[in-house]
Order: C-alpha cells, then structure tokens, then sequence
C-alpha cells in the first residue's frame, strides 16, 4: 500500500509504544490485538529501530495482515490487520 | 499444542538474566510455553536479598557503567520487569534447582524473589527439554 492509502485508513485502535525498546512494542501490539475483533485494524507507533523488521514477521508467523508502515519524524507508523 | 521453550539459566549476572528477560518475551509474544530451569549462580540471583541488586557482571565488567547508565537513559525495565512482564503476558513458568537453591541457602520457595513457583529436581528439566522446540542455556 503506499504511503497515502495507509494513512487514509480507518483505524480501530492506536498503540502509542513510542520510548519503549526491543521487546515493548512487540509485546504491546500482541496485547492490543488480543483485545481487538477479527478485521479490525490496529496502527502501532513506534520509536524502535527493530519494530519495523520484528512486527511484520511476527504478523505473518500469527496470521495477522501487515499492511505496512510510515516514516514520521523519529518514529514509525506500523498498520496491522487482525 | 503450544511450541515450547527451555532455559537452563546458569547465569547470575545481570547483563544476561536482562537477555534472558527480552528473548522470554519474545517467545511469549509468539504464544511459546517458556519453562526456566534455574541452576548455580542463577539461583544465587533469585534470592529474595538480591533484588535490585546490579554488581554482578561476570563478563566485560570494565563496561559495567555504561550498560547500567544506557539501561537507565533508554528506560529499559530490569531484569526482573522483564521476567514479570512475560509471566504475565504468557504461560512462564520458573523453577529453582533444588541443589543450586542449597548452595545458596534457599531451600524454602519463601527464600526468593517471587518470581519462580517451584523448587524442583534435574529430572525435570531433562524431561521437559525432551518435547521443546527450543532448548537454550544462558
């Protein structure tokens, strides 16, 4: 998706890990979809480095749909669909 | 049926139980069962009179300071936070050696630090390693 879809998204839940390290953004995006509907879309931000790598693949090993994610000034947004 | 890790944690220095504590994590965040067989100077760390305590380093310990300091600037959770926090996010259990736990002085589970739920035998890790997907000792 390019940057411009993702941020027209309309989003169920935003997870605001930003400050945490490796594993907190990890462990509060398996947290927020453990609570969310099945099709709902959860945006994750994140200040880590490893997030953008460690959560797609997470995604995928899960089931989850990674939609991807947009560089903003010092994080990143990540759009994860249950 | 839920993969499976082990952990033979020998270790006592900080720097690796803080290792110990991001990989758990991880493991919990992939939905993995996490067994922690705690042996030696693991167990000396678990002790309830050893909390919060931060001298232990065994390796590179000229670097001490600034892994203490880079820990506190980057708000990284302690060991123990670390621990806690996969406990709760998943199923971990954590078990002292029994004889590790003697060494120390802890025979009683009342002797640690809350964190481990039972004092058990080398048995039990060998029978637990045999159905993990993943066997690791730190």
């Amino acid at each position: 998706m390019t940057t411009e879809e993702l941020k027209n998204l309309q989003i169920d839940k935003v997870v605001d890990a930003r400050g945490t390290a490796c594993p907190g953004p990890l462990m509060a995006t398996k947290k927020a979809l453990g609570e969310m509907k099945s099709g709902e879309l959860v945006e994750v931000l994140s200040s880590d480095g490893g997030t953008k790598r460690d959560v797609p693949m997470w995604a995928e090993r899960k089931g989850f749909q990674y939609l991807g994610d947009v560089l903003e000034d010092g994080y990143f947004r990540l759009y994860i669909r249950k | 049926m839920a993969k499976k890790m082990t952990i033979a944690l020998y270790t006592g220095s900080f720097d690796k139980l803080t290792a110990t504590g991001v990989i758990i994590n991880g493991a919990v965040a992939d939905d993995m069962d996490v067994e922690i067989y705690v042996l030696m100077m693991g167990a000396n760390a678990f002790k309830k009179e050893n909390i919060g305590k931060m001298e232990n380093m065994a390796e590179l310990a000229d670097k001490k300071d600034e892994f203490i300091a880079s820990l506190e600037r980057l708000k990284i959770p302690t060991w123990m936070d670390f621990f806690k926090q996969a406990k709760e996010a998943g199923n971990v259990k954590i078990r002292i050696c029994g004889l590790a736990g003697k060494i120390w002085n802890g025979t009683e589970l009342e002797h640690f630090n809350g964190l481990p739920e039972d004092i058990c035998g080398i048995g039990e890790y060998i029978a637990s390693t045999q159905t993990a997907d993943v066997n690791l000792f730190i």
